[in-house]
């Protein structure tokens, strides 16, 4: 772990609710600068929600959620990236009728000079440097003239994660990056998350159901359980604790 | 008092008959919509054959009542028959194809029907004639079958999406279609069923709303403009938001017409639309979390 | 600038529509057919703009296109002669609905847009159609030609032959927007917002400012087209507001090539062409068939339908796009040694 300790995103008595369901109640949460910050917890406990929440496509019912010390409670999705969090999806959302290359462009280039500049309407900087690196890291680079639909499972996760990249976040927000992985894709996937966060200092907060990524990675585990946070700590502590263990006895997960 | 029982009255109440018809309409539309993902630009074109449907039947059968069953059965089975052909392809593509092919297909519709039948203006009589006293005011009787009859649907179409289970299964797709996948439902056959269905109830309000307004070829057009509207007000998904905004426009429309002529109260809804859009830009009921 | 972005194909088919009147065939009368099909070409690449680049499908160009034509019909017949300042005046008044429109069509997904655009186009229509200071259902008609200079009477355009240069000019005009912006940062966002407007949010993009802009760079463009309409029959009327005419410039798109800026001006042109011939030979297949001549008033309408359905199910791609792709799959040609190399 790299963190030095200072706070980089707090959620702060978030709550969310959807008519008479209650999403998220009171949830306080702290990722901290540099560290790998996983989020568990049984089908519908609201780690989506929250990411949600945090990235802006809905405001909480209630609570604040701060980045850096700036408040970002209730801004746009579009907002939320520039001031330096990126999030993947869990059901991947990339662009499919275009090139592997044009999809992570466009995520590179929304940092470029003329962005949000008339200048956009005519120049276009080159990005291919940058761009062709992403896909490099994640092993797609071979593919990068092929259209992203045509990619298979394992290889749009990667191309996810490039996205979120693109943006040069401060922050990356993972969606179960490992979903729908085979078990040596996801030793494999979680290697190269691992390497990435470390290289590039980058702060990462993870959902994600398989335990062995979560162990094995984590700096920190939360758990939440029907939108309550019931636990927090280290790897270790989270295994052996006796709420963790009951909530997923449940079901297997 | 007089312009009250005499006037306002009876134009209110012909307000809401016309919004329970719009309510019809809009209904089907935002279902197609939330089901399939189509904008299905001919919907009016299907309640205008309803009517057209309901002239042959009759003039087959002599019989307005044979035309209620008939009409919307036939036009029941031409929806189908566009959903399989030409629908079914496109789904897996861009939702703008859609929206192209059914504006396409309206086109081709509304031809045809006046290649047929000619372009003049038709009527259907009235089956049943007279008024009754109602509220101090002589009101027609067709007109309070007519509105019997739209909240009879309406209040069907409740119970069919509250308390049955294909209603419940339908309802909740309209929200998030890929659901159904998870639930073993044979989804094309859901998908043609509920197109048909739509179109069956459009097919029905054309027919039941042709001898008050007069049948031309081009009766739909008005009506999906204004279905439209009550969509974009209703926000798309909400069925009760549809229903709601229906009856609002409904209102207004037969209100401004009172007063206004025909071009002013097309601005007029216009208007009000805008309005609320600037209040509340996602509709009445328009969901959050959807990027609506 | 992104460096030169006109293959040598563009210049061959400009080079010819250049020399085009000077073929014996070009009689008065097909010079405006001419002047037509390019017309209606940049009203179609400037939807296409919307259409192909950004996924979004506007019912409501017509408005744009009547706007421009009623702009230049208000002016000339209160006696102005510069064209420009018809032009200019459409700039502003096209570019003030399209904010308008825009505004309103993008506070939702792209459904939305096609609905409010229709809607919207329906009121400007019946706010034309039915007021009498525009003439009404008639329009403005007897418009004097135009002048390139004003107070220079030689520079009027008044021939069929100045009519297609004018409109010639506008298209070269209008397609080196068109490419330059599809090419540059701008344009890579837009497609980025067709595939996946969600997405694009989630990276920082503005989308609704971003389909703000390219709507009103598309009505612009098709509201100058628009201004220079009525020197053609020196008439503006609100049939060019019909929504059916919005209709027939997305079919321009559909058959010409969604997403290829040139395909579209093919449409145009195919499109114009096939209505002129359509409509003289119906009445003529009608009378032959021994039915009434009136009711092939909307066969050009039903063919259009037919013809949209028929593409968008088997031919989505429009006749550009199918010609690219069947050279996509030919078998390639080992590459030439000598210099060059690849376009």
């Amino acid at each position: 772990m790299n963190s030095n300790g200072q706070a980089l995103l707090q959620v702060e008595q978030v709550s969310k609710h959807f008519g008479a369901l209650a999403a998220l109640s009171r949830v306080d949460l702290e990722v901290r600068d540099g560290e790998v910050f996983s989020l568990i917890g049984p089908n519908g406990a609201g780690k989506s929600t929250l990411f949600n929440v945090i990235t802006g496509l809905y405001p909480p019912t209630a609570g604040q959620v701060r980045f850096l010390e700036d408040e970002i409670t209730g801004l746009s999705p579009e907002a939320v990236n520039r001031k330096g969090i990126a999030k993947t999806f869990q059901i991947t959302n990339i662009f499919p009728e275009i090139s592997v290359y044009e999809n992570v462009r466009v995520a590179v280039q929304s940092r470029s000079v003329e962005q949000g500049r008339p200048a956009s309407l005519w120049r276009a900087t080159d990005v291919r440097d940058e761009a062709m690196a992403l896909l490099t890291t994640f092993h797609i680079a071979e593919r990068a003239d092929e259209l992203a639909q045509n990619l298979s499972h394992g290889e749009q996760r990667y191309l996810e994660i490039c996205l979120a990249l693109g943006t040069r976040p401060r922050l990356l927000l993972l969606d179960e990056p490992t979903a729908g992985m085979t078990p040596g894709e996801t030793r494999h996937a979680t290697e190269l998350i691992r390497r990435v966060a470390s290289e590039r200092a980058l702060t990462v907060l993870l959902i994600e159901h398989d335990m062995s990524v979560v162990m094995g990675i984590s700096d920190r585990v939360a758990v939440l359980h029907f939108g309550e946070k019931i636990a927090e700590g280290t790897p270790g502590q989270i295994r052996n604790d006796p709420k963790v263990i009951e909530a997923y006895l449940g079901g297997a997960d | 008092m007089e312009y009250i029982a005499d006037i306002l009255l009876p134009q209110m109440l012909h307000g809401l008959v016309f919004g329970a018809a719009l309510g019809l309409l809009a209904l089907g539309l935002t279902i197609i919509f939330g089901l399939l993902g189509v904008m299905n630009f001919a919907h009016g074109e299907l309640f205008m054959l309803g009517a057209y449907a309901g002239i042959a039947v009759i003039a087959l059968t002599q019989s307005f009542w044979a035309a209620v069953i008939l009409a919307p059965a036939c036009v029941a089975v031409v929806g189908a028959l566009m959903e399989i052909c030409t629908l079914r392809p496109l789904y897996k593509r861009p939702p703008l194809y859609g929206l192209i092919l059914t504006f396409g297909l309206a086109l081709a519709f509304r031809e045809i029907v006046r290649e047929i039948w000619g372009g003049d203006m038709r009527r259907i009589v009235e089956p049943i004639s007279g008024s009754v006293p109602l509220l101090g005011m002589m009101y027609p009787k067709y007109r309070l079958f007519l509105l019997g009859a739209a909240l009879l649907l309406l209040l069907g179409i409740w119970l069919f999406f509250t308390k049955t289970r294909a209603g419940i299964i339908v309802r909740a797709a309209v929200q998030d279609a890929e659901m159904l996948d998870g639930l073993g439902v044979n989804v094309p056959r859901v998908f043609t069923l509920t197109f048909a269905g739509s179109s069956a109830l459009a097919a029905l309000a054309g027919l039941l709303l042709a001898p008050i307004f007069t049948v031309v070829p081009t009766m739909g057009v008005e009506m999906i403009l204004l279905a439209f509207i009550v969509v974009i007000l209703g926000g798309m998904g909400s069925l009760g938001g549809s229903v709601l905004a229906a009856l609002v426009i409904g209102e207004a429309q037969s209100l401004f017409s009172l007063w206004m002529n025909p071009q002013r109260v097309a601005i007029a809804i216009f208007a009000i639309m805008i309005l609320v859009l600037i209040v509340r830009p996602r509709g009445f009921f328009g969901r959050e979390g959807v990027l609506e | 600038m992104t460096g030169v972005w006109f293959s040598w194909r563009i210049w061959a088919v400009f080079g010819i529509l250049a020399v085009l009147p000077a073929f014996p065939f070009m009689t008065g009368y097909r010079l405006g057919l001419a002047f037509d099909a390019l017309l209606f070409g940049v009203i179609a690449m400037s939807l296409d703009l919307l259409m192909g680049y950004t996924g979004l499908v506007s019912f409501g160009h017509a408005a744009f296109l009547g706007l421009g034509a009623y702009s230049t019909a208000l002016l000339v017949e209160r006696g102005v002669r510069s064209i420009w300042l018809c032009l200019l005046a459409a700039i502003v008044v096209v570019g003030l609905y399209a904010l308008l429109v825009s505004y309103f069509a993008t506070t939702r997904r792209g459904i939305y847009f096609a609905l409010l655009t229709l809607i919207f186009a329906e009121v400007v229509y019946t706010f034309f159609r039915y007021t009498m200071a525009f003439g009404g259902s008639d329009g403005i008609q007897g418009l004097e030609p135009a002048q390139l200079v004003p107070g220079m009477p030689a520079s009027a355009v008044d021939t069929p032959l100045k009519n297609y240069y004018l409109v010639l000019a506008l298209l070269l005009l209008a397609y080196l927007v068109c490419r330059t912006l599809v090419e540059s940062h701008f344009g890579k966002v837009l497609v980025a917002i067709r595939e996946n407007e969600d997405r694009a949010r989630f990276l920082g993009y503005n989308v609704r400012r971003y389909k703000m802009t390219v709507c009103v760079i598309s009505a612009l463009l098709t509201g100058i087209a628009g201004a220079l309409y009525p020197i053609r029959l020196a008439n503006a009327t609100p049939d060019l507001l019909l929504w059916t005419v919005s209709g027939e410039v997305i079919v321009m798109v559909m058959i010409g090539g969604i997403g290829t800026l040139a395909g579209p001006v093919i449409g145009g042109a195919f499109f114009m062409v096939l209505q002129e011939e359509v409509s003289s030979y119906a009445p003529k297949i009608y009378q032959a068939l021994g039915l009434s001549a009136d009711k092939g008033v909307g066969v050009h309408l039903l063919i259009i339908g037919v013809i949209l359905v028929l593409i968008v199910l088997f031919m989505p791609r429009g006749l550009l796009g199918a010609v690219r792709a069947a050279r996509v799959r030919a078998p390639r040609l080992p590459a030439p040694v000598a210099a060059g190399g690849a376009k």
